[in-house]
């Protein structure tokens, strides 16, 4: 899978620029805030249909401009594509070979990418919402199935939020949220499952390697539905109801939000379900969140963005494009940076960097080579 | 600061008031409706005027009318014993362009929203038990919109309606006629294949 060629008008920082890639690696160097990181956001945009930075469109919009396009020529399954997507005032439009998408669910999937950005490392020191978004970005890459139900299940949530803050509270419209809540739930629940019984020991593997044995990853579905607790070994439970019929997982569910009724009438919100749920890293059995080190924490995300990389190839059969945000000058530990440097052997890589100093050896002698200034992208060489 | 003349700013205004209708699409309109002739914008206001005044909701079905009981409710040639329940009356002309179905209709005015503020009290729901109380029906169909409100909506319906011991279906979703199996998308294969029926 790779990125023949990708066009920008009025995105971000950039007027209009066409850049052509190699199927290898490709180094975009120059100074801070010259449009570095925001070419690999338009990348890994076309992927996941979500920027990584920002919730709102217009943010990616060039200001002064009405809209913004970008468009990239990918090869995927052995075939070539034209993706583009079209941001605006007016919403959005996705085309395919220039065929405009009626769903975002019909432009994803053609494509994956995965990108390691400093900010990574908030996946293990910061909130439950961060490792969700992680969550819900990789499986909505590989499953356009899992948006359309995570779509429905938000919006049945909201619904059922507000339900309950009006007093008093009308059961029998409750009772109909929670069936749909449950329908949806259910299955974006299974799915997350699924994907972390897959990813957990791809990345156990990776963390095993950088680290050396000196400890060990585990990485596990922390629900909050009371039977399957975080209190550990209940997990198995879960797991093997999510296997069970997706039904069952929806019995559950349901079941559980009769039970907190109460309690979430009382609270005005919903206490219990996928979008209070989260992932629990440990190192040997310790929680990585408030006990890890700086390096330890730093391998950790290293391990899960390249347990992805092998994930989707699993799903897929290729390896999704490599993006490297400025991270090579932080992976301080020869390991890391030896681990990462051989994916981008395997696969196609777009790195950012300032200077070429972190890049070593071979690298450095099949790399691309292309400055970064003032929102303009040129060759080198 | 330089405003609009009053008249202008005040169509502006109103023009903002239709949905979808910002404020640049606004002045537009009213500017464009300044060049018009004064006989078009005459029958326009005039239309917007009837709209409301000479309609009215169907007494029997809740649809919207000329006179009511409405033309569909006054058919003695069609099946009283199904009620199709929409949302909108626009869902009625839909169905009534398909020439397939010849029962009666029931419509709602909406689905459950709670998020704006649209509960079952905001619904016809009342007219239509009293409506199957007094003069009972074989089959009710539940045709609102398969999203999150529509579904609720029909949900809450069904278990309205168990009472009165009635076959109450929901319309199916799936695949497009015409389409090919292999274009199909997963959720929609997989609506499909949940309404599936016996051959």
């Amino acid at each position: 899978m790779w990125v023949q060629s990708l066009y920008l008008r009025s995105f971000r920082n950039y007027e209009e620029q066409e850049v052509s890639f190699h199927p290898g690696v490709n180094v975009l160097i120059g100074e801070n805030a010259q449009g570095k990181t925001n070419a690999l956001e338009a990348i890994h945009l076309l992927a996941v249909g979500k920027s990584h930075r920002t919730h709102r469109d217009a943010d990616l919009v060039r200001r002064g401009a009405d809209g913004a396009t970008v468009r990239a020529v990918i090869h995927a399954g052995g075939r070539q594509r034209t993706l583009e997507l079209r941001l605006g005032s007016g919403g959005r439009r996705a085309l395919v070979n220039g065929v405009q998408q009626a769903k975002m669910t019909d432009f994803l999937g053609h494509f994956q990418a995965v990108l390691f950005s400093p900010e990574d490392l908030l996946l293990v020191k910061g909130g439950p919402a961060l490792r969700r978004r992680f969550l819900d970005m990789e499986l909505g890459q590989t499953q356009p199935a899992y948006l359309y139900h995570l779509g429905h299940y938000q919006r049945a949530l909201q619904q059922r939020n507000a339900l309950l803050r009006r007093v008093p509270v009308d059961e029998a419209s409750l009772e109909v949220f929670d069936a749909q809540l449950a329908e949806h739930g259910a299955q974006v629940l299974r799915r997350r499952m699924r994907f972390l019984a897959d990813l957990a020991p791809i990345a156990a593997d990776i963390y095993a390697t950088i680290a050396d044995g000196r400890e060990t990853l585990d990485v596990r579905y922390a629900s909050t539905l009371p039977q399957f607790g975080d209190d550990g070994g209940g997990g198995t439970t879960l797991e093997a109801t999510a296997e069970a019929e997706v039904g069952t997982l929806a019995e559950v569910l349901l079941r559980a939000l009769r039970v907190r009724r109460a309690g979430d009438i009382r609270l005005g919100t919903t206490t219990i379900g996928p979008h209070r749920d989260d992932l629990r890293l440990t190192l040997d059995g310790i929680p990585a969140h408030s006990f890890a080190s700086q390096g330890q924490q730093r391998t950790i995300a290293l391990s899960l963005r390249l347990a992805e990389m092998e994930f989707i190839r699993r799903q897929t059969g290729e390896y999704p494009v490599l993006l490297l945000d400025d991270v090579l000058s932080e992976l301080d530990d020869g390991r890391q940076k030896n681990l990462v440097l051989a994916m981008s052997e395997k696969v196609q890589t777009v790195l950012t960097t300032t200077s070429l100093f972190p890049l070593t050896g071979r690298l450095r002698e099949v790399a691309r080579l292309f400055s970064v200034c003032s929102g303009i992208i040129q060759a080198e060489g | 600061m330089w405003g609009y003349p009053e008249p202008v700013s005040r169509l502006v205004e109103q023009f903002m008031k239709l949905p979808g209708i910002g404020p640049k699409t606004a002045a537009r309109l009213a500017f464009h409706v300044l060049t018009m002739p004064q006989e078009d914008v005459s029958a326009f206001a005039q239309a917007l005027h009837d709209v409301k005044t000479k309609l009215t909701e169907c007494q029997i079905c809740c649809n919207i009318t000329e006179a009511s009981p409405c033309p569909i409710c006054q058919d003695s040639s069609r099946d009283e014993s199904v009620i199709c329940v929409v949302q909108d009356p626009k869902d009625v002309m839909a169905m009534e362009r398909t020439h397939e179905f010849h029962g009666k209709y029931h419509v709602l005015h909406g689905a459950i929203s709670p998020m704006e503020g649209i509960g079952p009290a905001e619904l016809r729901i009342r007219e239509l038990l009293q409506r199957i109380a007094d003069h009972p029906v074989q089959e009710v169909i539940l045709a609102t919109n398969p999203n999150v409100e529509g579904e609720a909506t029909a949900m809450y319906l069904s278990k309205l309606l168990k009472p009165f011991n009635i076959r109450v279906t929901r319309i199916a979703h799936g695949l497009p006629v015409g389409g090919d199996l292999e274009y199909a998308d997963e959720i929609t294969l997989a609506k499909a294949l949940e309404g599936r029926r016996a051959l």
